[in-house]
């Protein structure tokens, strides 16, 4: 036995190599796509109080910027924060983040203030679900600042 | 001696082949690239880190690469690894990081080409 746990020592390797994946931070908060689908909105608003062109079409483009956030945002809430179990408190979830990504298409392709106040909406239902699922105690360091 | 002749495994990205707490055998003393489809122990540009990858493309070859192509220059390799992001998942680790992330890797940090896995005794064999 001894012999063994010694011959074992001696061929054990000192160096470790990594087969190197992603860490999972850990940290979600539906926060971060509200924040953008806000701009969005007022972006929507500061295209259709200007008549500048320039302006106009700078607008168009950060819209569509700060939408792809949105959805990236969406699914990484959606692939990586909610589990198959989250789906007993939330038994309607995909279908919430179908309908929001969506959306998402919806105002990336619009100038319509509705559009975007709807998903706002719909971000707001994803963010009541990260709390029903405790997501504000999981998966903030500090929770949310106040 | 450019490295270490001994290694052993952590993380899945080169699962099913290589597992974590893996033994190998790295011949250290290669100053190229080895042929495409080898295990090669290297450090990660950027990071420093050590890790390992398998070779999927040599100098001269054209990558896929940020939606459009690349081809490697004299000194350069693609590495890759065997796992896809389900697999990794499934070993309770986050999406692979290898060549698509960080690109192509000069052979200034190639360290070894592994040659043998001498434990755990089970899976002793080349890989």
């Amino acid at each position: 036995m001894f012999m063994t746990r010694f011959v074992l020592d001696l061929l054990a390797p000192r160096t470790i190599v990594h087969a190197h994946c992603d860490l999972p931070c850990g940290v979600y908060d539906p926060e971060q796509a509200r924040i953008e689908a806000e701009s969005c909105y007022r972006v929507i608003e500061k295209y259709a109080a200007s008549d500048d062109a320039a302006y106009r079409t700078r607008a168009i483009h950060i819209k569509e910027e700060r939408a792809d956030l949105v959805k990236h945002h969406l699914d990484v809430l959606w692939h990586d924060y909610f589990k198959p179990e989250h789906l007993d408190k939330v038994p309607n979830l995909h279908d919430l983040f179908w309908q929001a990504t969506k959306q998402v298409s919806k105002v990336k392709a619009s100038t319509d203030l509705a559009d975007a106040k709807k998903l706002l909406d719909l971000i707001d239902e994803v963010d009541a679900a990260w709390k029903a699922t405790g997501g504000l105690e999981k998966t903030r360091v500090n929770g949310r600042p106040s | 001696m450019g490295g270490p002749w001994r290694v052993a495994i952590a993380e899945a990205s080169m699962v099913p082949v290589l597992q974590p707490g893996d033994w190998l055998l790295v011949n250290p003393l290669g100053r190229e690239w080895p042929p495409v489809g080898s295990l090669v122990v290297f450090r990660e540009p950027l990071s420093g880190t050590l890790a390992i990858k398998r070779v999927a493309g040599g100098p001269g070859d054209r990558v896929e690469f940020a939606g459009g192509f690349l081809t490697l220059d004299h000194d350069e390799a693609w590495l890759t690894a065997d796992a896809d992001a389900s697999a990794t998942a499934a070993a309770g680790f986050g999406p692979p990081i290898d060549s698509a992330r960080f690109g192509p890797v000069p052979v200034e940090n190639l360290v070894g080409r592994v040659l043998f896995r001498y434990g755990p005794a089970r899976r002793v064999g080349r890989p």
